[in-house]
């Protein structure tokens, strides 16, 4: 069974989608210890089953709401098979800030380029494959309201979770950010407790970031003084 | 943090947010085919978030919101000042006992007109508020004051309660709301007392004018520079050295949302509602206190020959009793009992000083001449700035924060800065050779 998280900023048609993808069929519950609602649902395609899982709608993944801290966590220590990235296409420039997040956490990333109808309406059009190709995901057009490319998505998916291809994209941070970020990576991958459960990369940038959630987790590392020395 | 701040050249955080969107960007301009047309609201997101222009029109338009606020109130707030005043005399001239006709007149009536002259102001300016917010300005106003505010340790939101800070701080207080977190919002209100008040400008006026001669004027102005430099240093202080405050601010990520007209139906509704709400809580505190300190002011009532004489009373012994207190700034009990009144609204210094002194308005400014010398009256000013809030202020205060322990704090650290600084300015001014 294939896990799939279905994550996306809010009001950009997520749970139409998850109740087109499921039926809307789904588990209601709560995630563990926190007041925030989980879905989960079921879906078979052309012989594949599914398990939907329903993130809480969210612009970053920075962690300083519980929203973000849910689907952060779900994606770092629960790893998904895919995740499914659902994308405004009349606001793309404010989506793709969560999207090129869920790559830098090295996740299994789907894009669907939802509302694609209204982005038209609005008197333009995204090339998918254009995107697709500088992103290095797979990116498909979907407009939930019609169930437009909902078989579509359902095939990347399944062919996302066989191939588990991951994006070569690396943002340029400059030559001072990048020097830092290697060497705080040097240090992340002499802890096999950190370098094996998060992507180094994004750890290293996290640190310089100063996530509060990230510099906890590395404060319990032998390394965590030398870190220290370089993020001070 | 200060070492990678050195080496990134600005906040990390910040820094790797823009490259991201520089990414994202460059992303986007190959991705776009055919063209996007643009719309009403991206046109006036070019004038109002323009990096040039965004902050002088902000400042226009807050400007002609403040003007609309006090100058549209200002008669009506006049006529229930007058429409009370009237009460009192009549309620003076109709009940024989005296002391009932002055708890009438003087406390209730009074208190009630003390409390009511503040709606106008208020209902004015929420529904001006409600204007720039329901149509989606109040969005872009934050936005383009965020950058400058965060280096001072305060949200972007905080910039329009500090401003209205200037007209009133009640309205200012209120506007705080606005602000989503809570430790920002607190952070707002704390400081905003600070912004110097419509209401402490005749004391200005009083005391500079009988005290500073020429320099009258730039006593007067350096007394709003002053406020605003005090609240920016209190804001970092207390953000670095308070648990609470401490701890990093929200990245300012918010929607813009589309521009609307908005509806005269919901600008009516939320100055009704936030009005009201004015209304039940801090005007109950104002009133009771309002009637309290007009017990202290005639009492003990045959010692004061019924309220006549205020150096008999309760407030001029409050006054005497803290004078050794204040003798180090150069006050004496007259400025404390005055300063006791202000806290009921801070003009009413002015009046007191004119009843402690038993003189008429044109005789005021020599009376006061005798009372201070250049240097104590500047310090009395720099008081009358910055000590504790007015009483609805701090009704209010207690109203937004929910909090005893921040009002209480608001009162304290306003008292103690207040007396800092006041001691600060005789100081300074004796070392200097002045008297």
């Amino acid at each position: 069974m294939i896990r799939v998280a279905l994550i996306g900023n809010p009001n950009v048609g997520k749970s139409l989608i998850f109740n087109n993808l499921t039926g809307g069929r789904a588990h209601v519950g709560n995630w563990p210890g926190k007041t925030v609602e989980k879905k989960v649902g079921k879906c078979v395609h052309k012989g594949v089953e599914m398990e939907i899982i329903d993130l809480p709608g969210v612009y970053s993944l920075t962690a300083r709401s519980v929203d973000e801290l849910i689907a952060r966590d779900f994606i770092v220590e629960e790893k998904p098979d895919v995740v499914v990235d659902i994308a405004d296409a009349s606001n793309l420039e404010r989506n793709l800030y969560l999207t090129v997040q869920l790559i830098e956490l090295e996740a299994n990333v789907v894009v669907a380029l939802n509302k694609s109808d209204l982005a038209m309406d609005m008197g333009y059009e995204i090339d998918a494959d254009e995107l697709s190709r500088l992103l290095g995901v797979p990116v498909v057009p979907t407009v939930a309201t019609t169930k437009q490319g909902m078989e579509e998505l359902k095939d990347a998916i399944v062919k996302a979770a066989r191939e588990r291809k991951k994006s070569p994209l690396k943002i340029d941070y400059g030559r001072r950010a990048e020097a830092l970020i290697e060497r705080l990576e040097e240090l992340i991958r002499k802890d096999p407790m950190l370098s094996q459960r998060y992507p180094t990369r994004w750890l290293a940038v996290r640190l310089l970031e100063g996530d509060e959630d990230v510099l906890r987790k590395v404060r319990g590392s032998a390394v965590w003084p030398e870190v220290a020395e370089v993020i001070r | 943090m200060s070492g990678l701040k050195a080496e990134l050249g600005e906040e990390p955080e910040a820094y790797f947010v823009e490259k991201r969107y520089e990414f994202i960007k460059r992303v986007v301009s190959r991705v776009f085919k055919g063209k996007r047309r643009l719309t009403l609201s991206d046109l006036l997101d070019r004038v109002f978030l323009h990096r040039g222009l965004g902050i002088p029109i902000f400042l226009a338009l807050w400007w002609a919101l403040f003007r609309f606020t006090f100058d549209v109130s200002a008669p009506l707030s006049d006529a229930i000042d007058m429409f009370f005043g009237w009460l009192g005399d009549v309620a003076r001239d109709g009940i024989a006992n005296p002391w009932l006709a002055s708890f009438v007149a003087d406390g209730i009536c009074a208190g009630f007109g003390s409390v009511l002259v503040f709606i106008p102001p208020i209902f004015f300016l929420f529904f001006g508020l409600a204007i720039l917010e329901d149509s989606g300005y109040l969005a872009r106003a934050a936005f383009v004051m965020d950058r400058a505010l965060y280096k001072l340790g305060l949200h972007g939101r905080s910039f329009i309660p500090m401003l209205l800070g200037f007209g009133c701080n009640i309205p200012g207080v209120m506007a705080c709301r606005t602000i989503e977190r809570e430790e920002d919002r607190i952070l707002t209100i704390l400081v905003n007392p600070l912004m110097s008040c419509s209401a402490r400008l005749p004391v200005y006026v009083l005391i500079g004018g009988a005290v500073l001669g020429a320099y009258a004027a730039a006593g007067v102005y350096s007394m709003y520079i002053l406020g605003i430099a005090l609240a920016v240093c209190m804001a970092l202080l207390f953000r670095h050295t308070i648990p609470y405050f401490k701890g990093r601010r929200s990245m300012f990520i918010m929607e813009l949302p589309v521009y609307t007209r908005p509806t005269l139906r919901s600008l009516l509704r939320h100055m009704y509602e936030r009005g009201v709400l004015f209304l039940r809580k801090a005007g109950t505190i104002i009133f009771s206190v309002m009637v309290v300190v007009w017990f202290l002011a005639t009492h003990p009532w045959s010692a004061t020959a019924g309220g006549e004489l205020v150096e008999n009373s309760y407030v001029a012994m409050l006054g005497k009793a803290l004078e050794p207190l204040v003798r180090p700034l150069g006050f004496d009990w007259r400025a404390v009992a005055a300063l006791f009144f202000g806290f009921l609204a801070k003009e009413i210094v002015v009046e007191t000083f004119g009843i402690l002194l038993g003189v008429e308005e044109q005789a005021l400014t020599s009376a006061i001449a005798q009372l201070f010398t250049p240097v104590t009256g500047l310090a009395f000013m720099a008081f009358t700035l910055i000590y504790m809030p007015c009483v609805a202020t701090i009704g209010v205060i207690y109203r937004e924060t929910n909090s005893v322990k921040w009002t209480v704090f608001t009162v304290v650290y306003g008292l103690l800065l207040a007396y800092a600084v006041a001691f600060v300015i005789v100081s300074v001014g004796h070392a200097l050779g002045y008297p």
